[in-house]
This record gives C-alpha cells, structure tokens and sequence, in this order.
C-alpha cells in the first residue's frame, strides 16, 4: 500500500514527537535545547493544522490564523526563556 | 428582499462556512485557541518570574509518559482525519471504524495522563504546592476535560457517520492534538 498525504503526516508527526523527546538529553544548551523543541512544535502543529485540520484548501485567513496562533505561543515560550538566560 | 433571502442571511455564517465541518465548532475552537494561548502565556510568565519553582516543578514530571502520550494522541488524530476521508467518501462503516480507534487511543490518553497525575500526587504534589503545580494540574487538567469532551464528540458523530458531522467532530479532535502538541515541550520540556 502506497502512503497517501495522511500517512506522510502521521510519519512525520511520529517523527518530530520522538526527536522532540530527544532533544533535553542530547542538547545540553538550553537556549538552543528551547529553540529546538519549539520548532518541532510548530512543525507538528504546521501538518496539523493542513493535513489533519484539513486547512490546506481552506482561505488563506484561516489557514495563517491557527499556524500564527501555534507561532505566537512558540515564539513567546522561547523569548521568555532567552530574557531569563540572558538576564 | 424576500422572506427567503432574509431567512438565508440569518442562517448564513459568513466566511466561517469556508471551513471543514459546522461553523460553529469553529466558534467554539478559536475560542479555545484564544483562552489556551493565554493560559499558557500565564505559565510561561509565571516561569519567567519563579525560574527556580518551575526547574524544581518540572523535575519530578514524568516525561517519558508525556511523551508516549504525544504519539497516542498524533496516532488518533491520524485515525480521525482518516475517518474524515472515508465518511467523505460514502464509506459509513470504514468511518465509523476508524472513529472508534481514535475513541479507542483518546480513552488511552485519559488513562496515561490519570496514571501520571497518580504518581505526582503520590511525590506530594498537589494543586497548592507550588506555582508551577498549580498552572502544571489546571492546564493539563483543563486539555484532559477537552480530550475527554472530544471522545464524546466522536462517539456522537459515529452514530450517523456522515460527512458533515465526523468533519464537525474530528475538527475538534485535531484542536485538541494541536493543544497538546503546543502544551507538551513548554510544560514538560523547555529549560526555565
């Protein structure tokens, strides 16, 4: 059986949770540790909102409204992070 | 204007009707979108201000159980965009059967994360013992009442199987996914 779009997701998805679960042993600079972690975070939450949600056909304001809300929280997450490390 | 052009204004929602499954799901998850974001910008400031509570909190969190529940959950999402696909293609009891193996993985979810509340309150930590514990059990506890509230939903929605209402009913699953996706690595994961 050929994998169609959803199992092309699904594997990614598998694939970003378990280096998400790798990275705290393996990055041992927080900073760059946070960066990481939150990347595949959104990366996740990306194939989420357009392979699962199904927002890949769906007018650009929607599609760019929840990937900026996943962004946004990402972003803020690791900006805190880093004031607190730099501080 | 006719009456029925008035009637088809009032039941019109607008752009909201470009998107997959009842407008009005879509209502409930901006909402939920916009109520998490601030609940985990709270957490997020809360650690900024209490490194050192968080670090100490975050420690004793089992994270390999928050890990194998990130797959859980990925794997029935993936069961219910699957049951999206077949209920749109007339196929009933394929979408039915893959609605009751996301059901099937979302019950397992509520089961880890139970497990995983057992062991923090067997360590002595409850909602008053810190900061962090306090926002760690009422935001975890918060997506657990969705993940449970989701598998209601897809219950609901396999009883009919039709397109429109398994669309309306895994939209909701997939928003809790993304919850979880977005909660897991800032609770469990990011260095304070």
């Amino acid at each position: 059986m050929i994998p169609d779009r959803l199992d092309i997701a699904w594997i990614m998805l598998i694939g970003l949770a378990l280096a998400t679960i790798l990275v705290p042993p393996l990055v041992w600079r927080p900073l760059f540790a946070n960066a990481l972690l939150l990347t595949f975070a959104a990366l996740k939450g990306r194939r989420i909102v357009l392979d699962f949600l199904d927002l890949r056909a769906a007018p650009a304001l929607w599609r760019g409204l929840v990937s900026a809300w996943v962004v946004i929280v990402a972003l803020f997450a690791w900006l805190a992070s880093a004031i607190v490390a730099l501080l | 204007m006719s009456a029925t052009d008035c009637e088809q204004r009032e039941t019109s929602w607008g752009i909201l009707e470009d998107l997959p499954g009842d407008p009005m799901i879509w209502v409930l998850i901006f909402s939920e979108l916009a109520a998490f974001g601030l609940f985990l910008g709270a957490f997020v400031v809360a650690r900024a201000v209490h490194p050192a509570v968080f670090a100490a909190g975050q420690a004793t969190l089992e994270t390999h159980l928050a890990g194998i529940n990130t797959i859980v959950l990925v794997t029935s999402g993936w069961a219910a965009a699957r049951a999206t696909a077949a209920a749109r293609a007339g196929r009933r009891p394929a979408a039915r059967g893959w609605l009751f193996g996301a059901m099937a993985l979302g019950t397992l979810f509520i089961a880890i994360k139970l497990f995983e509340y057992a062991g923090e309150i067997a360590l002595g930590n409850g909602l008053e013992t810190s900061a962090f514990f306090t926002l760690y059990f009422l935001l975890t506890g918060f997506h657990l009442l969705h993940v449970g509230l989701g598998v209601v939903i897809l219950a609901v929605v396999s009883r009919g199987a039709n397109a429109a209402g398994v669309e309306t009913g895994t939209a909701f699953w997939h928003m809790v996914d993304l919850l979880w996706i977005v909660m897991f690595p800032i609770i469990y994961l990011v260095h304070p």
